[in-house]
């Protein structure tokens, strides 16, 4: 009897002793939309920083790719157990940010203690993730795309290296079909709006839409069927009918075909690097996007890709552990590897640096295009990125749009205008929305 | 849409279309007699219709028999399936309906309330009404093609002597495919770039390219939806004329009728009652559950040329974040589907003889 009470009492006294130790370790949730080569990295990532201390342990989840993730989250904010943080892709920037369901990264990072040097984002990465010159997210994996070209057809073609004109391009790859060397110039990419749409928009300098491309307030219009992207449709229907292009269609993916060797060309984000390296048997090489004859010298492109939000309604304990994590995630040493091994852009001038100081640039080359594509000159209001809210459906019916040109229904102009006016209502609806929320742009005064 | 849906779509049609029916009856006149006239044994097989047709009083022991007293028993069994529909029918379809009056931000911290907005914004686009049209033709055509190959598969039955249960294995194995599987397959063979089938059609001089010309991908998707629902009409066809009296085909063979004759003068008649039932269902089938083919195959591209009902609910509420037009469509999608069933029972459910 007394030995068994002992016993007890024992046993008792190690839980109460084993409870708090497993408690120190605050546990937070990260929803991510990471699958693949990227998703093994990030679990990397997370597994570095759990290791790295002993106070907090983030659990990464993946939850699909964006648009699920985003819905899983929407759902868990609902049901009121959100997890602390989420990846959520550019587009839903705007939605976010007026989301009334996030606290702004740098609050947090001011609030909790954390200096971190916010100017030393680079530029196109900080101005997008950023409201009134204050960071909203924590920019993550950030992208542009980059143009991608098989070396073997182009030499078999006679050229060195692609035109960093779109009209001599166009001329390389016509002679590479006449000349047999490849039956398809080039594949059109799955997020060909993002590509040759937004950020042929940005590159060559062109408007968007108004009050600065979004960033100016809610009242803004789309205009891009008044420049030359209307143009830029027009040649993406021919080169469709010559052949020159093609589209992979459902139930394959267009790396595949560049990566097998049968496109000579494809325009795709930087972050495929770790893809293509991995798939293609091809010998490879990369470029910058080109841009219009007329257009000199050409502007930044913009990023695609995803930020890390914070969510409301969480302890102060684990506000603690997230910011330790962002913290972690903005170190210059942790954005070099992610660069490193995914192909996504450092995101601080520090870190570009320490990469180019190791000389990593010299052994991958193609990796430095995205940085110096971002970073070239210097951004304005037509190339900063893009701040319309509901993206994701302007972008769904301006692809819709597009597509009726390649079917044949409909002129480049004709949809172009159409696109607009469908973005256009879909702007207003947004704006009516918030109407009264404050979106003046960063840091100006009102 | 839930799984629930369906199923109370047609249970509440049929209790809905019960009192129309019985007026036609009458109106049509001539058949009362017989209904009254027909043993309970007879009426057997059309048991609803006897149901429907006969006033309550007629059965007065049918009803109160065998439940004992009170309500506890009937409450009780009654109560699971009651559960799954108030879960997984009444309260979304409440949430839907309150939600399509709304325009929200889709984490719900901004709502406004905005009367039928969502409801004129979609009459006055085009898309939805080309959306409308396009599940019309995706309905209809997947409909027919589906009773068609179904009925002569069901009729060759028979035929088959040497492996016949390899015949039907075969014929029910697409029914195993997960309907997102099925789109792969179908978009990677008919891939105008690499699908073997796709070859195929261009050594044959036909352009074929789903991505360049929407009559070829609505093409795709209805032989892909149609293809995954066969064996479901299989099912029931080949059951439906196992039940056609062989004396009947013999007595019509041996006076010279023909294979082809025999089957549209007898069996085909005598499965009335079976090709209403999958008529119906093929319709909620297209309504509703053909959106992971849509999904996998074309994206509802190109130019929203596949872009049916279901799906352009799925874009607008998950991708778009619309959750107010969303649910204004998930609404008028089952009113659609609602109507229809109604129109069916209205104008064929009096033609189909249910008494052999």
């Amino acid at each position: 009897m007394n030995r068994k009470t002992a016993f007890i009492a024992a046993l008792f006294g190690v839980l109460a002793f084993a409870a708090p130790a497993q408690a120190a370790r605050v546990e937070v949730q990260w929803w991510h939309a990471m699958s693949g080569v990227l998703g093994d990295r990030l679990n990397e990532l997370v597994e570095k920083f759990n290791a790295s201390q002993d106070k907090y342990t983030v659990v990464a989840v993946a939850k699909g790719n964006y648009d699920e993730v985003t819905n899983g989250v929407i759902a868990a904010y609902r049901a009121k157990r959100p997890p602390e943080m989420v990846q959520i892709a550019e587009r839903g920037y705007m939605t976010m940010l007026l989301s009334g369901a996030i606290v702004p990264v740098q609050e947090l990072m001011d609030q909790k203690g954390y200096k971190i040097d916010w100017p030393d984002f680079i530029k196109p990465v900080a101005s997008f993730w950023s409201y009134k010159g204050r960071m909203s997210a924590m920019p993550f994996n950030s992208s542009t795309p980059i143009f991608w070209y098989n070396k073997e057809h182009f030499r078999k073609a006679g050229f060195d290296k692609p035109a960093d004109t779109w009209q001599e391009l166009e001329a390389q790859l016509y002679a590479i079909k006449a000349k047999g060397v490849s039956e398809c110039g080039s594949v059109l990419p799955g997020d060909f709006y993002w590509s040759l749409l937004e950020n042929y928009s940005a590159i060559n300098n062109q408007p968007y839409g108004t009050l600065a491309n979004g960033f100016d307030g809610l009242g803004t219009e789309f205009v891009y069927n008044k420049t030359k992207v209307v143009s830029q449709v027009a040649r993406l229907k021919k080169w469709l009918d010559d052949g020159v292009l093609q589209i992979a269609g459902q139930g394959f993916s267009p790396e595949q075909l560049f990566t097998s060797g049968r496109c000579s060309t494809f325009v795709n984000s930087t972050a495929s690097h770790g893809n293509i390296e991995r798939n293609a048997k091809i010998e490879w090489g990369a470029t910058f996007l080109p841009h219009e004859n007329d257009i000199n010298p050409p502007l930044n492109s913009t990023i695609g890709g995803g930020a890390i939000w914070v969510l409301k309604g969480h302890t102060p304990e684990r506000y603690d552990a997230v910011a330790a994590f962002l913290d972690f995630v903005a170190q210059p040493e942790t954005q070099v590897w992610w660069h490193g091994v995914t192909g996504y852009v450092p995101a601080t001038n520090k870190a570009y640096g320490l990469a180019r100081e190791r000389g990593y640039y010299k052994d991958h080359p193609t990796r430095e295009i995205a940085v110096l594509q971002l970073s070239r000159g210097t951004p304005n209001e037509n190339s900063r990125g893009f701040r319309f809210g509901n993206f994701v459906q302007t972008m769904l019916a301006q692809r819709t749009e597009v597509e009726a040109v390649f079917t044949g229904q409909k002129q480049p102009q004709q949809a172009m205008d159409d696109a607009v006016k469908r973005g256009n209502e879909i702007l207003r609806q947004f704006e009516k929305l918030n109407a009264g929320k404050d979106t003046e742009a960063d840091g100006k005064p009102k | 849409m839930n799984a629930g849906s369906p199923i109370v779509l047609s249970e509440a049609s049929a209790a809905q279309v019960a009192q129309p029916s019985g007026l036609t009856r009458t109106q049509h006149a001539p058949s009362g007699g017989t209904v009254i006239g027909r043993s309970s044994t007879e009426s057997r097989p059309g048991k609803a219709r006897t149901l429907k047709r006969d006033r309550p009083d007629r059965e007065p022991g049918l009803k109160r028999a065998n439940f004992g007293h009170g309500p506890g028993l009937p409450t009780l069994l009654l109560l699971p399936q009651f559960l799954i529909l108030v879960f997984f029918f009444f309260i979304p379809s409440l949430r839907a309906l309150m939600q399509s009056v709304l325009l929200s931000d889709p984490f719900g911290n901004n709502v406004q309330f905005v009367w039928f907005d969502n409801f004129k914004a979609l009459f006055a686009n085009g898309e939805y009404r080309q959306s409308i049209i396009t599940t019309l033709w995706f309905t209809v055509a997947q409909n027919v093609i589906t009773l068609a190959v179904g009925v002569v598969l069901a009729f060759a039955t028979d035929r088959v002597v040497r492996g016949r249960s390899v015949y039907r294995t075969v014929i029910l194995l697409p029914y195993a495919i997960a309907p997102a599987i099925a789109g792969i397959l179908w978009a990677f063979l008919f891939n105008p770039v690499v699908g073997p089938l796709a070859h195929m059609l261009h050594a044959l001089g036909i352009g074929w390219d789903p991505n360049r010309n929407p009559s070829d991908a609505l093409w795709l998707v209805i032989m892909a939806a149609s293809w995954k629902h066969i064996c479901y009409n299989y099912i029931f066809l080949a059951v439906g004329l196992l039940a056609v009296p062989a004396s009947l085909m013999e007595a019509a063979a041996v006076d010279g009728a023909g294979p082809i004759r025999r089957f549209f003068l007898i069996a085909l008649p005598m499965l009335g009652p079976t090709v209403f039932f999958l008529a119906v269902m093929n319709f909620i089938y297209g309504f509703f559950e053909t959106f992971a083919i849509i999904d996998a195959v074309t994206h509802g591209g190109p130019a929203g040329a596949t872009n049916i009902l279901v799906y352009k609910v799925y874009v607008d509420g998950f991708v778009n974040l619309d959750l107010g037009s969303s649910a204004a469509q998930s609404v008028l999608l089952m009113s659609f589907a609602l109507i229809c069933t109604l129109l069916q029972f209205r104008y064929f459910d009096h033609k189909v003889n249910y008494g052999v």
